[in-house]
């Protein structure tokens, strides 16, 4: 106890170095290019080191810097977890990369990545939440453009043009708050009416997140971007607009039901296109989607289950390399070799929520802090998102000598993979244990069970006549369309 | 006080116009610019929030005079998003020049149809 109180002092001085050092490793990053890849490590290992303590029961640490209106942060539980998963995510990406002649990230970007998505999930006002989210925005938008390819030209345009857009939107909700509330605390959000300045926030987040029809931008952007650049956007480049979500439904019950609505809608939303994908990485980013709308629905199991996906998603892409099509069509006829197929079915078993790996718990966590129509839908989703990695599953095992010249050298593989599956192997007691556990393995076996038959049966009716929503103007239009959505259903209801 | 409102309804138009832009637009730099318009825009409803108390900018007290200052708070936090939105519109504005190899006319529906294939 007093140990913590004559630390403090230290403390703050430890974690705003913390904050500031992958900006700082940036700049050197960009001097002293062969620095980049050690000096994200490193930035990884401290994130890592801040994060296991907050997760291993240290009390949360409030950090207000400049005063009342200035920059505050939280480090608390529900951050650990997203600052875990930013942590291993950035090091197995620069692992896998170690030894490759074409990496197409640039340390220096993902240091700035890094770093504003380190703030995201601390912050806890509205103006820095609004910096960090447009840092983390151009760097993403950077990552993609940069390997200079005619095919991600027009999908990074769309991805700044969206996400900016919201954004500004996302400042006049800031701005309306300051005027009722006279601070840009996301706390003055409690009680506060329902109504434009909410709307405005949500918007700006929800597009952030990649939820709903806010969202729509995410599956082309995820799916043509670079294997290593997907598997950072589709893991953990999307919990930066989720956490303070998180944050936002801990503070106000209206926002939590707002919240709560439209994850389940993208949850439903992003099985139903899943199941309906031609591409492989289509697949895989619709299931982000998804899978960020049951984030969204409980702050309890939030970063839990954002952790389990992160790390589950980032190796699927990062494997997705060595995928010999990305055509979902002929996916049966081929083989894969062995260490890929072990991380394409180790993933995306966490995923669908088997048992023992990460994903089961942090989904059994998510039922039992959700009330009973909620925790029905969850299983749903849960028997669409088995149906969707089975078509997955189908690809066949081939055994032939490791090929550098394909593949890439083999031993950075093997440490970024480790890096990625083993927390999901043995991390499950660490989420929560599963109580009582032999029910939980029968719901379970039923639900693989119904989601293996809906994939036979949608195996016969495949492509299913569902309206295309991808366009720019409906990806626009989709944003405002959920704002005047939420508007029309909560502030008209409490009126 | 009807002069501010009316400012407000003035900016919240400019806005609307910026986003109605942006969506209706086909060329891609039309709506790059139409997304400025919709950027200006907040900008400037912030500096009306900050001129709720007053139009004087804190920085030199006269003796004498009581005066109703501006809030400097919306003022500072809205100096960072005109940064951040200048080095969005210069980034975009580079994309829409790589893409004008692609297709001179730069028609957004020309662009989702070839990425749709």
């Amino acid at each position: 106890m007093n140990l913590f109180d004559a630390l403090n002092g230290q403390l703050r001085v430890l974690l705003t170095s913390w904050l500031l050092f992958p900006f700082l490793a940036a700049f050197v990053a960009a001097l002293l290019p062969r620095l980049g890849r050690p000096l994200v490590l490193l930035s990884s290992a401290a994130t890592a080191i801040v994060a296991c303590t907050s997760l291993l029961g240290a009390p949360p640490i409030s950090l207000a810097l400049l005063g009342d209106l200035g920059v505050t942060l939280r480090v608390d539980r529900l951050s650990g977890w997203f600052l875990l998963l930013n942590a291993l995510l950035f090091a197995a990406v620069v692992l896998e990369g170690w030894l490759r002649a074409q990496f197409s990230a640039r340390p220096m970007l993902l240091l700035v990545l890094q770093g504003g998505l380190s703030v995201s999930c601390v912050a806890t006002d509205l103006v820095s939440l609004y910096v960090t989210l447009e840092l983390v925005g151009i760097s993403a938008f950077l990552l993609v453009v940069l390997p200079q390819r005619e095919s991600t030209l027009w999908v990074s345009l769309r991805y700044l043009l969206v996400s900016n857009t919201a954004m500004s939107l996302y400042l006049v909700g800031a701005g309306l708050v300051y005027v009722q509330r006279e601070s840009f605390q996301l706390g003055a959000l409690n009680n506060l009416p329902f109504g434009a300045p909410q709307i405005f926030l949500l918007i700006g987040l929800f597009t952030k997140g990649g939820l709903f029809l806010a969202g729509l931008w995410l599956p082309r952007t995820h799916a043509e971007a670079p294997a290593e650049i997907s598997a950072l956007l589709s893991g953990v480049v999307v919990t930066g607009g989720i956490a303070p979500l998180l944050r936002l439904a801990d503070i106000d019950a209206v926002l939590y039901g707002a919240i709560r609505w439209v994850g389940m809608a993208s949850a439903l939303l992003g099985v139903v296109y899943a199941l309906n994908a031609r591409d492989a990485k289509r697949l895989l980013a619709w299931s982000t989607l998804s899978q960020m709308g049951l984030v969204v629905l409980s702050p309890l199991s939030g970063g839990a289950m954002a952790f389990a996906h992160g790390l589950a998603k980032g190796a699927l892409f990062l494997s997705a390399r060595q995928f010999s099509t990305r055509s979902l069509q002929d996916w049966g006829s081929r083989a894969m070799a062995p260490l890929a197929l072990g991380v394409l079915w180790v993933a995306s078993l966490s995923i669908a929520g088997l048992p023992p790996l990460a994903g089961f718990a942090a989904k059994k966590q998510l039922e039992g802090s959700l009330p009973d129509p909620w925790s029905w839908l969850v299983l749903m989703v849960s028997v669409g998102t088995v149906a969707v990695y089975a078509r997955l599953w189908t690809v066949g095992f081939q055994v032939k000598p490791h090929d550098p010249s394909e593949s890439g050298p083999l031993l950075p593989q093997l440490l970024a993979f480790g890096v990625l599956l083993l927390p999901l192997c043995f991390g499950a007691e660490a989420i929560a244990p599963v109580r009582p556990l032999a029910s939980s393995l029968l719901t379970t076996g039923l639900v693989f069970a119904a989601g293996l038959l809906l994939h036979a049966v949608l195996q016969t009716l495949r492509p299913l006549p569902l309206p295309m929503l991808e366009r720019l103007d409906q990806l626009l239009g989709g944003a405002v369309l959920l704002g005047a959505g939420l508007l029309a259903a909560f502030a008209g209801g409490l009126a | 006080m009807t002069a501010v409102r009316l400012l407000e309804l003035l900016l919240l138009l400019a806005a609307l116009a910026g986003f109605l832009g942006l969506l209706l637009r086909r060329n891609l730099f039309l709506k790059v610019l139409a997304m400025d318009v919709l950027g200006s825009a907040v900008v400037a409803l912030f500096v009306l929030f900050a001129a709720r108390s007053g139009l004087r900018s804190p920085i030199l007290q006269i003796p004498g005079e009581v005066a109703s200052v501006a809030d400097p708070i919306p003022q500072g936090v809205i100096l960072t998003a005109i940064v951040i939105g200048l080095s969005i519109q210069a980034l975009l504005l580079v994309v829409v020049t790589q893409l004008a190899r692609l297709d001179p006319s730069l028609d957004a529906d020309s662009f989702d149809q070839g990425s749709l294939g």
